[in-house]
């Protein structure tokens, strides 16, 4: 935990930041990819080490706007780290080191001038493990359009209504938005997260296996929520299951154990027909 | 536990399902850890009963005054409590809540008609109260209409407050400049400005007529109270309902109990805090028992308490029965120490103990809360800054473990010999004690912050909150009632000390109760100490015994307030 952040440092960020920069994605015309998608977040050479063990491995990946991005690998090879980056959530470990570049819409968020909290305020995160604070569902909710000081100008209650619906919560809680959010199911929970994030209308979500302690009906619920957020949202979405990938994401990142990404392509291509033989054996199950 | 011998017949060594494994090292464990918290429990109770005996000299009266006694007061509550325990579970918890709730309401107001006699007077609280509520409503104006202006609203945070607390004062400067080493003189440097801005308690105080005392105090303290607990009524019922009824009960109740006091001999405003911390509270209380309608034969308790003890001393005085003559009694709390111990009381070292607690609360609490914070959420955790921090936190563990005569003498060098303040007085005392038990107030403050999890606070900063925020509304809420614990128990142990007041030349045998925070102090402990060595033997057994008592007691309050408070925010 070592930025310094005051808050009116943040507002002016947030609001003088707003230029777009059209870059054309050139990978590959197949017919999952819709013409035309920009690419929001521009990654290059990443690295990053945790004290003197590297976590990722000059990574570089271009990250396509309003679709769904899947990031599967095993376990421990940086999945975590690489979300982490995205929105600085990593300047929080004393002990991480970040080399290379992250661009949204062109800028570096690792640039000395760029606040973190600004950046965080654009790109919304969901956590691997469920984490509602101890305060009532609606104040959870409220929470993000509170801190960033956008709640004195709109009707709350419209706002947190519509996030839980997004989030396919409403219909559960509505009589109850004064529950406290710890008095939720797992999934429920979760559900709040998701709800939270998406409250303050950030560009780009980050999900950490939003749906790895859920069973199948909350996630078959989560996945149709990813489906619909995609329509105005950037997702960029951790999973181990390698069917959930295949049926949310549009392309999908295949890293494996050291921190190296492998490949990334659009997710048919990646599951029908991979270019690397090790993303075929961990897809079919023959890599450990 | 029933086993059975397994018969050998079976080849195979796994263990059958009836055959019990050996738990006895299990056991054993067990029962000597009950032992010892029996032990325990059973010194301190006995030494507690020790203390009480000699307080309340039982020893004084006939057997037969305890004969009437048992009858009307033991038997009938014991055989109550027994029933409940038995038959009736619920109206078991509603009777100890039905006579506990009144009792600490009743010693809670104890302290409040002392801080209203002693401190300040109700013409003073309304100023002071009517000067906040001001300074609230601008800050909040200012939130609201001018959300976006950071720095100003720090200002304004700031200055309010003092304004109207204080205005803009005359102000006058007349002292020479002179040159640091050598002491020549430069200059003179001298004026004076006029009074520019009157603070809003001033200007309450320019009204021609303020309402008597007692209608000030059921404006100020009755109403607003009545209308918190209201509010928990209100959260507590389907139909909101239940802020403005308490308010209009305990006003009416409390401005008659007001009128009928005086004619009795008690003070109207005594009578207003008295009654107003009797009934709030249990009239929320029975609200909750009469909805629930649950355990309504609990409610007979306190009634049996009450009638038992009235039927009973109306008996033993008819019989002629001798009752015992406490140490511990209304005389000895409301007088001051005197030389023969008929006529020894402890009022001032009350009034004192309880003046030096403000002082260390103001002191302490913020102090130590604001450097765990900085500590836990603000200070690197590595580099050389990093291992500076660490030693700096292995250090405050150690002072924690430095005994109380060492900050005696700390507090006389800092503010009686560097500060320049009179010695014996209660800010120094306070302050004293304040920074003993910094160390512990940090330490508890920077466990209970610790104990906030990481993801809480990441799931704050990934929502775009800066630190402070995080701090603000994540990471204090969740860890203020374990902050809270651990000042209780700093607190306790503040106010029993006493080598850093004998450091600092706190007087013993005060006759006067201290008038404000600059006088002459006197403290509980300190003349509980010097009641131990006087001469005649019934102050070092009879009189101290009930100084003790008197000790515990506040002790107890003050204890019990914080676990409320404590519970309260728990449960949020
Ligand atoms: N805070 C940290 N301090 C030190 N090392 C860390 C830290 N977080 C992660 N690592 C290391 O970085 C590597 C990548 O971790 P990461 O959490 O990104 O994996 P992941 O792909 O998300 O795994 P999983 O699928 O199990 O969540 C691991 O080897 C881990 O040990
Ligand atoms: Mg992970």
């Amino acid at each position: 935990m070592s930025q310094p952040t005051t808050d009116s440092a943040t507002e002016e960020t947030a609001e003088s930041d707003d230029r777009l920069i059209e870059t054309e994605v050139s990978v590959s015309e197949t017919v999952t990819q819709p013409a035309g998608a920009s690419t929001i977040i521009d990654v290059g050479d990443l690295s990053v080490y945790y004290h003197d063990d590297q976590a990722l491995r000059s990574v570089s990946m271009e990250i396509p706007e309003r679709q769904v991005t899947a990031l599967i690998g095993p376990s421990g090879c940086g999945k975590s780290t690489f979300l982490r980056c995205l929105n600085r959530m990593n300047d929080l470990i004393d002990a991480a080191r970040v080399d290379g570049t992250v661009e949204l819409l062109g800028q570096n968020v690792y640039d000395d001038d760029v606040d973190p909290v600004a950046l965080r305020r654009r790109i919304g995160m969901v956590f691997q493990e469920p984490n509602p604070f101890p305060k009532s569902i609606y104040d959870n909710v409220a929470y993000g359009l509170r801190v960033q000081g956008k709640a004195d100008d709109i009707d709350l209650d419209a706002e947190v209504e519509r996030a839980l619906r997004s989030a396919a919560l409403w219909d559960e809680v509505k009589d109850q938005l004064d529950k406290s959010g710890l008095e939720l199911s797992g999934g429920q929970q979760q559900r709040l997260c998701i709800a939270r994030a998406i409250a303050p209308d950030p560009e780009v979500i980050l999900m950490d296996e939003p749906a790895s302690a859920l069973d199948p009906v909350a996630t078959s619920k989560i996945e149709d929520l990813i489906d619909d957020l995609a329509e105005e949202y950037t997702v960029i979405i951790v999973t181990h299951n390698m069917q959930q990938a295949a049926r949310i994401s549009d392309k999908t990142a295949v890293f494996l154990t050291g921190g190296e990404l492998v490949e990334f392509d659009d997710t048919q291509t990646i599951f029908e027909n991979p270019a690397d033989p090790r993303v075929e054996d961990y897809i079919t199950g023959k890599f450990g | 536990m029933a086993s059975e011998p397994t018969d050998g017949g079976t080849a195979s060594d796994r263990p059958t399902l009836t055959m019990s494994i050996s738990q006895l090292r299990g056991r054993i464990f067990e029962l000597i850890s009950a032992g010892a918290t029996i032990f325990g429990i059973t010194v301190v109770m006995g030494m507690l009963v020790y203390v009480a005996r000699d307080a309340l000299r039982l020893g004084a009266a006939d057997p037969g005054w305890y004969l009437v006694f048992f009858w009307t007061l033991v038997v009938p509550s014991l055989g109550m409590a027994g029933y409940f325990a038995v038959r009736d579970r619920a109206a078991g918890s509603v009777a100890y809540a039905a006579t506990g709730i009144p009792v600490i309401g009743i010693l809670v107001a104890g302290g409040l008609v002392i801080v209203f006699t002693e401190l300040i007077d109700p013409q003073e609280w309304l100023a002071l109260v009517f000067a906040l509520v001001v300074a609230g409503a601008i800050i909040s104006a200012h939130q609201r209409y001018r959300p976006q202006a950071t720095f100003e609203r720090l200002l304004v945070l700031f200055l309010t407050p003092i304004l109207t607390l204080y205005g803009i004062p005359a102000l006058s400067v007349d002292r020479a400049i002179t040159t640091p080493l050598t002491g020549t003189e430069l200059f003179t440097l001298s004026f004076s400005t006029p009074a520019l801005l009157p603070s809003v308690r001033e200007l309450l105080f320019v009204l021609p007529i303020l309402p008597a005392g007692w209608i000030l105090l059921l404006g100020t303290v009755t109403a607003p109270l009545a209308y918190g607990f209201g509010r928990l009524i209100a959260a507590r019922r389907d139909d909101e309902r239940g802020r403005l009824e308490l308010v209009a009960v305990a006003v009416t109740v409390v401005a008659i109990a007001a009128n009928i006091g005086p004619l009795v001999g008690l003070s109207a405003e005594g009578t207003i805090l008295v009654t107003t911390a009797l009934l709030v509270p249990t009239l929320t209380y029975l609200e909750g028992v009469v909805r629930r309608r649950e355990g309504f034969a609990g409610l007979a308790f306190p009634v049996v308490l009450v009638g038992g003890t009235f039927v009973g001393a109306v008996l033993a005085t008819s019989l002629g029965f001798a009752s015992p003559d406490p140490w511990l009694d209304w005389s000895f709390l409301t007088s001051a120490p005197s030389r023969t111990p008929e006529d020894a009381g402890m009022y001032p070292p009350l009034v004192g103990s309880i003046l030096i607690v403000i002082v260390i609360a103001m002191s302490a609490f913020p102090v130590g809360v604001g450097a765990a914070i900085y500590l836990e959420e603000y200070a690197p955790d590595s580099g050389r800054l990093g291992r500076f921090v660490d030693f700096l936190e292995v250090n405050i563990g150690n002072l924690a473990g430095v005994p109380s005569i060492v900050y005696g003498l700390l507090g006389l060098a800092l503010f009686v010999n560097g500060v320049g303040l009179r010695d014996g007085i209660v800010i120094v005392a306070g302050l004293t004690i304040g920074l003993l038990i910094l160390p512990i107030v940090i330490i508890s403050s920077q466990e209970a912050i610790k104990a906030v999890p990481d993801s809480r606070r990441e799931a704050s900063y990934g929502m775009g909150a800066t630190r402070w925020q995080t701090i603000r509304h994540v990471v204090l809420p969740e860890a203020f009632p374990g902050i809270l614990t651990g000042t209780i128990l700093a607190m306790g142990r503040a106010i029993g000390e006493t080598a850093p007041l004998l450091m600092i030349g706190v007087a013993d045998s005060v006759r006067s109760v201290p008038d404000g925070f600059f006088d002459i102090a006197a403290a509980m402990p300190a003349q509980i100490f010097s009641w131990k060595s006087e001469l005649a033997p019934e102050f070092r057994t009879g009189v101290m015994a009930a100084g003790v008592i008197t000790l515990l007691v506040v002790l107890l309050v003050m204890n019990g307030t914080a676990i409320v408070l404590r519970n309260k925010y728990q449960r949020e």
